[in-house]
């Protein structure tokens, strides 16, 4: 299994770096999803809590399928990029949108 | 990194169950535990052994007790270290809370003080809570623990770790990797079906593990998937805090605009006024939820600002009849008791969420789906174990030749999370019929006793797991079984001398939370007998294995 698949010298950081990637670029991505998602909502008029409740059914089904694909997919530079790239744009994206929100 | 998708899932669901599947142990093991954690609680303070009773007078029986009540030391220490070590200053009581379920004798009541002394948060709060007998309002003493519903029912989401919330969050990353092994599991075993069908218990220990492995994760997948899920959207707001966070100010102002269309004031008046009669207020609340069909006993009742003119009563139903979260919360004028608003039913999203919280937290009256849940959960126990077992039995052989102690660590902790998660579990109930009865902090002798007796467990499993590294099974499985049946017996035989309530008894009676405990601890110790007679068949090698050319098949598994 695992002594079949990881190349011994480069082995070690590689997994370290896509379990991080699996966990923590996962959890980025899942909270620019769900606060984005939260504060477009808002924005277009829905109601705080529906929005909260409805981001929080959807966040878990999505930070499955994203943390499979971590391991899944052939490039870890791609994997680092979408997940911590994509959730730091959606993060700053919310965070440009909340003031106009709270006002 | 990976040859293809499937070694990829392989690696992912062999490497993170070996490490999040002891956490998963006690997440499933004590999830079905608290399936019967108010059964759990009778057993083990047997003051309480007596029929569940529904909310009590107000008036006259609580509203003296609430009056009565003190912030508690434990939050008065959290709130003294908050204003820098001086003693906290609070006010009389500003809110009140009483809370029961259908299969709970005792009510839990909560009281909360503003603290007057906290100058960098003005709305600082310590809280009180206590437990009584609501046919006399006779207080229980508060270092008694509930053993099911204030121990093995944290445990299995917070793992009583609170420093950081870091338990949660172990639970929560447990949670995940639980759903992504049952996707990972799917794709390397791809024959479903036949997995259904499929467990050959008298091969080889490697073949027959993975059959039980394989056969409890397809029969289970659907409870497994849905109770880790919602379990993490049960959590949601701790994995992902926005509310009080990013979005805090959107937040507030939703908070607050809700709180002024429902007409509930967010602050204090300052004008004292008398509280009008709850009672006539639950009479009210049944009344409503009646001419909507549904039955009606009261779950949670709270006060808020207390003694102040802009007083106000919530009531919520306790909900017996249905999967989804209910409440049907009604919210009365305190001084007056007119309804202010009555909570309308939930949007279709909220309808969603209320539906899978409910049907992880199982507040309904169902004793057969109760059941299921706990066989779901003892499956989920069962395909974790196998999976470590099968970890193991694949490996030794390689690590015993090679000298590599792996297995064998591997070994010893999985005997610790199986068996001796049963040793503390039994082990506490025993401690809790054993110790004196006035013992002072008797409940933290209970949890002393708990981790002592796990820990004894964990240096036991180590110290006799040595075959492993010959590629032999460790004495410490069948040691420790018969550990759980010697305890599992003691266990019902302290309760009939403590209490005298032996099972001829309370199955006469029919008072089964006492007698199903019982049951259920005798049910476990001749496992337990069973079990170790198998596993020293096995160590002394007479059930030898039929190895067959089926042994390269389970190699690739």
């Amino acid at each position: 299994m695992a002594t079949t698949t990881a190349t011994p010298a480069s082995g070690t950081l590689q997994v370290i770096s896509r379990v991080a990637a699996s966990l923590l670029g996962s959890w980025l991505f899942v909270w620019g999803l769900t606060v984005l998602g939260i504060s477009l909502g808002v924005w277009a008029g829905a109601d705080y809590r529906q929005m909260e409740s409805l981001m929080y059914l959807l966040a878990f089904p999505v930070f499955l399928v994203v943390f499979c694909w971590a391991y899944a997919a052939v490039s870890l530079k791609r994997v680092w990029l979408i997940l911590a790239g994509g959730g730091t744009l959606m993060t700053a994206a919310a965070w440009l949108l909340i003031p106009s929100l709270a006002a | 990194m990976f040859a293809s998708f499937r070694l990829s899932m392989t690696w992912m669901h062999t490497w993170l169950g070996l490490v999040l599947g002891y956490v998963l142990m006690i997440c499933f093991f004590f999830g079905a535990l608290s399936v019967f954690d108010r059964e759990i609680d009778r057993w083990a303070i047997p003051e309480t052994r007596f029929e569940p009773q529904t909310l009590p007078s107000f008036d006259t029986l609580l509203l003296p007790i609430f009056e009565r009540m003190q912030p508690s030391k434990e939050s008065l220490a959290q709130a003294s270290a908050r204003i820098g070590g001086k003693t906290p200053q609070h006010t009389s009581a500003a809110g009140f809370g009483a809370y029961t379920t259908h299969r709970d004798p005792v009510l839990s009541l909560f009281t909360e003080y503003h603290v007057t002394n906290n100058p960098n948060d003005p709305h600082d709060h310590v809280f009180g809570n206590t437990t009584i007998d609501p046919r006399t309002g006779r207080q229980l003493r508060d270092d008694q623990l509930k053993i099911g519903s204030q121990f093995f029912y944290p445990l299995h989401f917070s793992l009583h770790l609170e420093w950081l919330e870091i338990g949660y969050w172990l639970v929560g990353i447990a949670a995940l990797v639980m759903l992504a092994a049952l996707v990972s599991g799917v794709v390397i075993h791809r024959k479903i079906f036949r997995e259904l069908f499929t467990f050959r218990p008298r091969k080889q220990a490697q073949r027959s593990a993975l059959d039980l492995h394989n056969l409890t994760g397809v029969v289970g997948l659907p409870f497994h998937f849905f109770f880790a899920l919602t379990g993490l959207i049960v959590f949601a707001g701790i994995y992902f805090p926005v509310a009080h966070t990013m979005l805090e100010p959107v937040h507030e102002l939703h908070e607050q605009r809700e709180l002024a269309a429902k007409g509930l004031a967010f602050e204090p008046a300052g004008v004292p006024a008398p509280l009008a009669s709850v009672d006539a207020m639950v009479a009210e609340a049944k009344r409503r939820w009646a001419a909507r069909g549904m039955s009606g006993e009261v779950g949670f009742l709270s006060v808020a600002h207390v003694g102040d003119a802009n007083s106000y009563v919530s009531v919520y139903r306790a909900g017996t009849d249905r999967v989804t979260l209910t409440g049907q919360g009604i919210h009365f004028k305190g001084t007056t008791g007119e309804v202010m608003f009555e909570e309308p039913p939930p949007s279709t999203i909220e309808g969603i969420t209320d539906f899978l919280t409910g049907l992880h937290l199982q507040h309904f009256r169902h004793w057969l789906l109760r059941w299921l849940y706990v066989m779901g959960g003892l499956a989920g126990c069962a395909c974790i174990a196998t999976g470590f077992i099968f970890f193991v039995e694949k490996r030794k052989r390689q690590h015993a030749k090679t000298g590599v102690s792996g297995a064998r660590w591997v070994d010893a902790m999985a005997t610790t999370a199986v068996t001796g998660m049963v040793i503390a579990t039994v082990a506490m109930l025993v401690g809790n019929r054993l110790l004196p009865a006035e013992l002072a902090g008797r409940g933290a002798w209970e949890e002393r006793i708990f981790w002592f007796a796990w820990l004894a467990a964990l240096l036991h499993a180590t110290w006799r797991s040595a075959p492993v590294q010959q590629a032999r099974i460790s004495p410490a499985w069948r040691e420790q079984c018969w550990m759980i049946a010697a305890l599992c017996v003691a266990a019902p035989l302290l309760n009939w001398i403590t209490t005298g309530d032996h099972l001829i008894k309370t199955l006469g009676e029919g008072y089964w939370p006492v007698a199903g405990m019982d049951l259920a601890l005798l049910a476990s110790a001749v496992i337990a007998v069973l079990a170790a007679g198998k596993l020293r068949l096995r160590e002394m090698g007479v059930a030898r294995p039929s190895a067959t050319s089926t042994d390269a098949e389970a190699a690739h598994a």
